[in-house]
């Protein structure tokens, strides 16, 4: 993985002092809120509903174990003793003190950590394939070039007051696990027919209150010009994007509103005055860049393979868990494993310091020194030889980490919802836990297999609710908390947006609805073969609408 | 009270100032600039973040000075016609920061091109006269301002933001 040099050590400690600066000036009154406000964003610091909330980035979702102990060590000394995994692969911790940010910066900064750029209306922690480096069916690392991303979009001078946040995802993979097509910018890294490699360019997709799936713009677009194209497309935003209404001022509105066409050829025109500058991206450099995410020595276990099988003859659990949360990795005697932060009845994406410790440890002893954090607020270890499956399952059992339900009904994504957020208009969190209770039983989960829902406690869908198969939207109407239901969403290279199935449901009804849509499926799909996503795209919503609200027609 | 800065520390008698009262020689509106390009004398020019920079392309030899504003400290678009002022169309005049300018966006305006600024806001003042700005000596990305190229990758850049 990407190693700090003396010139990211300065400008991390850099960046550290200007922040102490910043509060000490702000402390004194010399900086009003609101001036203060973007400031202590673009670190990363946020005012919540019970106290200030730190969002630390972990860049494009890669750590090592050295890193991880130092998010439980903050967590613990300055924190209740856990952080959350967000959907953008960063970490958040929900109780620091304001006066105790400058002291956790710097200890961050001992592990080549920082929360530069995690909020505000700027380039924010670029996001990519959790299973990057690792999976199969990638062309290349997209990593290295996610890194080149980050370096150059840190403290940008040009584009530091964006008309909004900006947010950056990279897979390169047909089968899409970073979501591009929700991001501002997506990019696939692809090779063209002599091999080359480039990226396809995706651009104006987004959440939020209007949902919109990104535009192809490019569909190669040489490696060494990924900075002079995203700098086109930048400034192009940074001009035009709308400022007088900041729920428009996204650059999907800015698509939309221009016509991907029209806007295309402006980004065109900007390009062709920087695509031969000083942006251009040497060979060397991209080089450089890669041969930090160099992988690992895959030694030759091909042992694993028998020992697997009798593993998971004697020991069904081990072999639900294999099933769920195991998948292959490029390397035979490998795989890649997801630490499931999704417990029956849990909070999604939390984890306490003891299980960071725990991850951190197991990362050493069975996982080659590296972690990952999903956009769907779990961690993977991914390099696990297949060998080592067996204890690494025990020692992560002990901890409460074994939770079988990768990709499964309980696998929920939820936002902090009204528990933490500021922002928020109903709860999200209560909401996840009692549909993993309804829902906990291994066999019922196996039984309904793939499905994803995903829940928000307000429309800017931090919960990614759009693009859940079922997505949840908490709603406020008349003081009381109102739940939304939508299907048909999916966030993958089949990208769609959820359609809602009609009014919303009341905090004790919603679970009820969601099991009335499971039964549906169940009744409908064609044999177990047929997941979720797939019975719905056959039969559409009406099944489902009739399931839900004309039962109570008929009961009222 | 308003004060015009540059690197040189505060300029007196600036002729230029836009606040109310202490303008001698007015700047002008693009529009106004437009049309005022008939006449040889030198003038000055205030932009708003809407105004296409572009447009000032043929006069920009008998400018004399080129404002932009920020009408909030959020507003960000300055940044981006500051940069095409001087990378695109070669302006090598004096270029002021004016409207809502703070101390902590003065840095990023001095890297896309800003030489002068336009500031009412008493800390701000202090910490200009006193050479303290809060930038950051390294850089990711190239930008208008003269820098190091400095020994690594080629995006990065190094300069001394106090010296």
């Amino acid at each position: 993985m990407y190693r700090y040099d003396e010139f990211d050590h300065a400008f991390v400690a850099a960046r550290v002092d200007q922040f102490r600066d910043q509060v000490e000036r702000r402390l004194t009154g010399e900086i009003s809120e609101d001036a203060f406000k973007p400031l202590r964003l673009m670190n990363g610091v946020y005012l919540q509903l019970h106290a200030y909330m730190l969002r630390v980035a972990v860049p494009y979702g890669t750590l090592n174990a050295r890193q991880m102990r130092k998010l439980a060590h903050i967590a613990r000394v300055y924190d209740r003793g856990y952080g959350h995994f967000t959907t953008r692969q960063n970490i958040q911790y929900n109780w620091p003190k304001l006066s105790d940010m400058p002291a956790i910066l710097n200890e961050l900064a001992e592990v080549e950590m920082h929360a530069i750029q995690t909020s505000g209306n700027c380039i924010r922690n670029v996001t990519a394939d959790h299973f990057a480096g690792a999976a199969a069916d990638e062309v290349a690392d997209p990593r290295p070039y996610a890194e080149i991303l980050r370096q150059w979009s840190s403290v940008h001078p040009e584009f530091s007051f964006l008309p909004r946040k900006f947010k950056i995802a990279v897979t390169a993979s047909e089968r899409d696990r970073a979501a591009i097509q929700v991001h501002d910018i997506g990019l696939q890294l692809k090779k063209d027919d002599q091999g080359r490699l480039g990226f396809a360019v995706w651009i104006g997709g987004g959440q939020g209150r209007t949902p919109i799936l990104a535009k192809k713009i490019r569909d190669f677009l040489p490696e060494a010009d990924l900075l002079s194209f995203t700098t086109a497309i930048m400034r192009v935003y940074n001009l035009h994007g709308r400022r007088d209404n900041k729920y428009k001022a996204r650059i999907k509105i800015l698509v939309h509103e221009t016509g991907v066409e029209q806007l295309s050829r402006e980004i065109e025109a900007e390009w062709a005055h920087l695509k031969d500058g000083e942006l251009k991206l040497p060979e060397a450099d991209i080089a450089a860049i890669n041969a930090y995410f160099a992988p690992p020595e895959f030694g030759s276990r091909a042992e694993g393979w028998g020992e697997l099988a009798a593993w998971k003859k004697s020991d069904p659990g081990f072999a639900d868990w294999v099933g769920r949360n195991v998948a292959p990795h490029r390397h035979p005697d490998y795989a890649m494993v997801t630490i499931s932060l999704k417990p029956i009845g849990g909070i999604p994406g939390d984890a306490t310091a003891e299980q960071m410790d725990a991850v951190a440890r197991l990362a050493e002893e069975f996982g080659h020194d590296e972690i990952r954090v999903t956009h769907e607020q779990n961690l993977v270890l991914p390099h696990v030889a297949l060998a080592d499956l067996e204890p690494l399952y025990r020692a992560l059992l002990a901890d409460g980490l074994a939770t079988a339900n990768s990709g499964l009904i309980t696998d929920i994504i939820a936002c902090p919802g009204l528990d933490y957020c500021a922002l928020a208009n109903a709860r999200s969190i209560p909401v996840a836990q009692e549909i993993s209770n309804r829902f906990g039983d291994p066999a019922r989960q196996a039984e309904i297999g793939d499905l994803k829902i995903k829940i928000s406690g307000c429309i800017n869908a931090c919960g990614h609710h759009h693009v859940g198969h079922i997505g949840i939207l908490g709603v406020e109407k008349k003081g009381a908390e109102l739940y939304q239901i939508s299907l048909g969403g999916s966030a993958d290279e089949n990208a769609s947006i959820g359609q809602i199935t009609g009014r919303g449901f009341e905090p004790d009804q919603i679970t009820d609805a969601i099991e009335t849509i499971v039964d549906t499926y169940l009744a409908e799909r064609t044999g177990p073969e047929e997941a979720f996503i797939e019975c719905y795209r056959r039969i559409g919503a009406d099944p489902f609408k009739a399931a839900l609200y004309n039962s109570e027609a008929a009961a009222a | 009270m308003t004060i015009v800065w540059t690197r040189d520390g505060i300029v007196e008698n600036d002729p230029w100032m836009t606040a109310e009262g202490e303008a001698e020689a007015k700047l002008l509106a693009l529009a106004e600039a437009l049309e005022h390009a008939q006449d040889n004398a030198a003038f000055g020019v205030v932009l708003q973040p809407a105004d296409d920079v572009r447009e000032l392309a043929p006069l920009l030899d008998r400018v004399a000075i080129i404002a932009l504003t920020f009408p909030a400290f959020s507003d960000g678009r300055a940044f981006s016609q500051a940069t095409l002022l001087r990378d695109r169309l070669g302006y090598k005049g004096e270029l002021r920061a004016v409207g809502n300018v703070l101390l902590d966006q003065v840095p990023l305006m001095l890297r896309t091109g800003f030489d002068s600024f336009e500031v009412d806001h008493a800390p701000t003042i202090e910490r200009l006269t006193q050479k303290r700005l809060p930038g950051i000596d390294l850089h990711y990305q190239p930008a208008t301002d003269t820098t190091l190229d400095g020994q690594s990758y080629s995006w990065r850049r190094t300069a001394v933001i106090n010296g």
